[in-house]
């Protein structure tokens, strides 16, 4: 069990700043995911861990021990590449046997670790076929293996089910995440999928432009944002600018904005008369006919413009006084037609602070 | 009872009736008419000197004229039978076998940084690479004269020097000739290797660093396994232009290197041994024929996974 730190790495290729000033502490067994668009360094983070990047600046340790100079062969971790990089010229027992051929493992030892690992991930019988044999899912789960049968301190996956079509990849997400939680080794996930991120990690480290801009549990991250990128990255929201004007209680503001007074909430000690956007998800809000009883919670006055029916949930979009659009998921049997006036109304509790 | 309509519909597809056939006809033969030429060219100068060659080589020999009259497999059991020419005939292999290694282990290398290199001097690589085949072979092997002869550029200094009193034999032997040949055939080698390791993922080779591979370890268990298809097809290449050069070996080699190639010239011109030459030229062609079907064979087993 390893626990891996990242200490203010940092990587530059020319003018591209690709990796900055990056920190982040990943305890033994966690499986932590970097989340981000193409381009935002989250690659080049885990090719550092590997060490196939040498950073510019900052330090990879693996328990406390520094390991940014040493060569990938010797730093023990599992990698899993997007497109599998299985050895073509070997049949899946040598692929398996290639990582302990180099740290010495004998014979009977070796077969023995090839069959355990092959039957966590369910590819018995398939020992001597050659990749070009198998499909795209077992080649996935022979990478997948032949990164865990060395039992590496850290193990690495570099979006492992981006060539897998949707229905396998939705299955592999539990795969990947039971079988982590099973063998407990510390594991750094690279995806540009949020839904595969919130699924299989224990934290969610999201990036951009080289930099972190939130840490936290799938949880954390959906429903208190840190900022609007962070917020629109990851599910839809609905946006709505004001200011702040009383604080009523801990944690809870009154916010100012053209559409009326809204009721939320924010971790941070905001002062009364700054700026603030307030992120409501699509799904939090309820749509009604008339304005409810309880005052406590959040109405805005609409109407409804376009109406879509996905089949598990119903799609609005409802145009404001002021001339905003604010999205609303109902759930699929809710019938208000288009051009019907509604209210928006949805619980203080839902509606989060982000400031910039 | 044809209506006017009617005429004036039939008659258009009697008229294209035979324009469609000679259409069909050039679509089902059009593979055929392309290749004529090519077809053409080939057997009157390279299938019927051809059998001219084999036909000669069964020719009873002559002292007065070309050949005598009659047929004869005597040539054969001369040239197979006589130590002297058995002798030339394995050396020729051997010296091909060896030129064919060399250039390997040189263009390995090469072709391996010239694959993975990022460099923008990545064309100028490509021309030093292509470059001998740019000289023409007469200045090339006065070029290499000028360095190895007796008293050439390398054996002068070597002797200014002290070093070897005597010089050294860099010339009129194997090994200049080796050196020409080489010098010329690498880009054989080069080309077919640089294009079988271009087409390896090279996340292969991070993925076997990551399993615990060095450098070295990496490039003999995974990048070399890969590529032999390209180490393959540059040596047969390389192999066949050595056995059957012929230039190089006599600038370089001064008729005092003897093999298959000059020796065959030899009987055939100064010798003018025209039937006893042409059984020589087709034994020789014969046994680098053999020697690549073995290599093949014996290569092809490693190459089990790959596509």
């Amino acid at each position: 069990m390893t626990t891996l730190t990242i200490s203010g790495l940092t990587k530059r290729y020319g003018e591209l700043v690709a990796v900055d000033d990056l920190s982040l502490e990943i305890a033994e067994g966690e499986l932590v995911s970097l989340l981000g668009p193409s381009g935002c360094g989250k690659t080049t983070t885990l090719r550092s861990i590997a060490g196939f990047v040498e950073p510019d600046a900052g330090a990879i340790l693996f328990d406390g021990v520094d390991v940014t100079t040493l060569a990938p062969e010797r730093r023990d971790i599992g990698m899993v590449f997007q497109n599998y990089a299985l050895f073509p010229h070997m049949t899946v027992r040598k692929n398996l046997g290639f990582g302990l051929e180099m740290r010495r493992i004998g014979k009977q030892q070796m077969a023995e670790r090839i069959a355990k690992v092959l039957d966590i991930v369910q590819l018995t019988g398939l020992e001597d076929r050659y990749p070009r044999q198998l499909s795209g899912g077992q080649q996935q789960r022979v990478a997948l293996a032949r990164g865990l049968v060395i039992e590496p301190r850290v193990l690495l996956l570099d979006e492992p089910l981006a060539n897998l079509d949707a229905k396998l990849r939705e299955e592999m997400r539990f795969f990947i995440r039971s079988l982590q939680k099973g063998v407990g080794i510390t594991t750094v996930y690279v995806t540009h999928d949020q839904a595969e991120a919130m699924v299989i990690s224990d934290r969610i480290v999201v990036m951009f432009d080289g930099r972190v801009r939130q840490v936290g549990s799938a949880t954390e991250i959906y429903l208190h944002p840190a900022s609007r990128e962070v917020a629109d990255f990851i599910g839809l929201s609905n946006f709505i600018e004001g200011r702040i004007k009383e604080r009523t209680e801990e944690g809870r503001y009154t916010v100012e904005t053209p559409l009326g007074d809204v009721w939320c909430r924010s971790a941070l000690a905001l002062p009364v008369g700054d700026p603030a956007t307030v992120v409501v998800r699509p799904e939090s809000i309820k749509l009604t006919r008339s304005p409810p009883n309880n005052s406590e919670l959040n109405c805005i006055a609409g109407k409804v413009r376009d109406r879509v029916y996905l089949g598990n949930i119903a799609g609005y979009r409802v145009v404001c006084a002021d001339g905003s659009v604010i999205q609303v998921q109902e759930q699929p049997w809710h019938v208000s037609a288009v051009g019907d006036e509604v209210h928006c109304v949805f619980e203080s509790d839902l509606a989060w602070i982000i400031c910039e | 009872m044809a209506t006017p309509n009617q005429v004036a519909w039939q008659r258009p597809t009697i008229g294209s009736h035979a324009g469609h056939r000679a259409r069909a006809w050039l679509r089902a033969n059009a593979a055929l008419l392309l290749v004529s030429p090519t077809l053409i060219f080939l057997s009157c100068f390279l299938v019927v000197p051809y059998v001219n060659m084999l036909v000669m080589s069964f020719r009873n020999p002559s002292t007065t004229s070309v050949f005598a009259p009659g047929y004869t497999i005597g040539n054969y059991t001369k040239a197979l039978t006589d130590p002297f020419y058995l002798g030339v005939l394995a050396k020729t292999i051997a010296f091909g076998a060896v030129t064919t290694l060399v250039c390997m282990l040189i263009g390995y290398p090469v072709a391996y940084h010239l694959a993975r290199t990022r460099a923008r001097f990545k064309g100028l690589l490509y021309v030093c690479i292509l470059s001998p085949l740019l000289v023409g072979v007469v200045v090339r092997c006065y070029g290499w004269i000028i360095l190895l002869a007796n008293n050439g550029l390398i054996n002068n200094t070597v002797k200014q020097m002290g070093l070897a009193p005597h010089g050294l034999p860099l010339m009129y032997n194997a090994f200049g000739v080796g050196v020409g040949l080489v010098h010329v055939f690498l880009p054989f080698m080069i080309l077919p290797i640089l294009s079988a390791i271009q087409s390896i993922d090279p996340a292969l080779e991070e993925a076997a660093r990551s399993l615990g591979a060095s450098r070295i370890g990496t490039i003999l268990r995974v990048v070399i396994p890969l590529s032999l298809p390209g180490i393959q097809a540059g040596s047969i290449l390389v192999f066949v232009l050595t056995i059957s050069a012929y230039v190089i070996p006599v600038l370089l080699g001064a008729l005092k290197f003897k093999i298959m190639a000059t020796l065959v010239i030899q009987l055939l011109i100064d010798a003018f041994l025209w039937p006893f030459g042409a059984a020589l030229a087709f034994i020789l062609s014969a046994s680098g024929a053999a020697v690549v079907y073995l290599f093949i064979r014996v290569t092809g087993p490693l190459m089990k996974g790959l596509a």
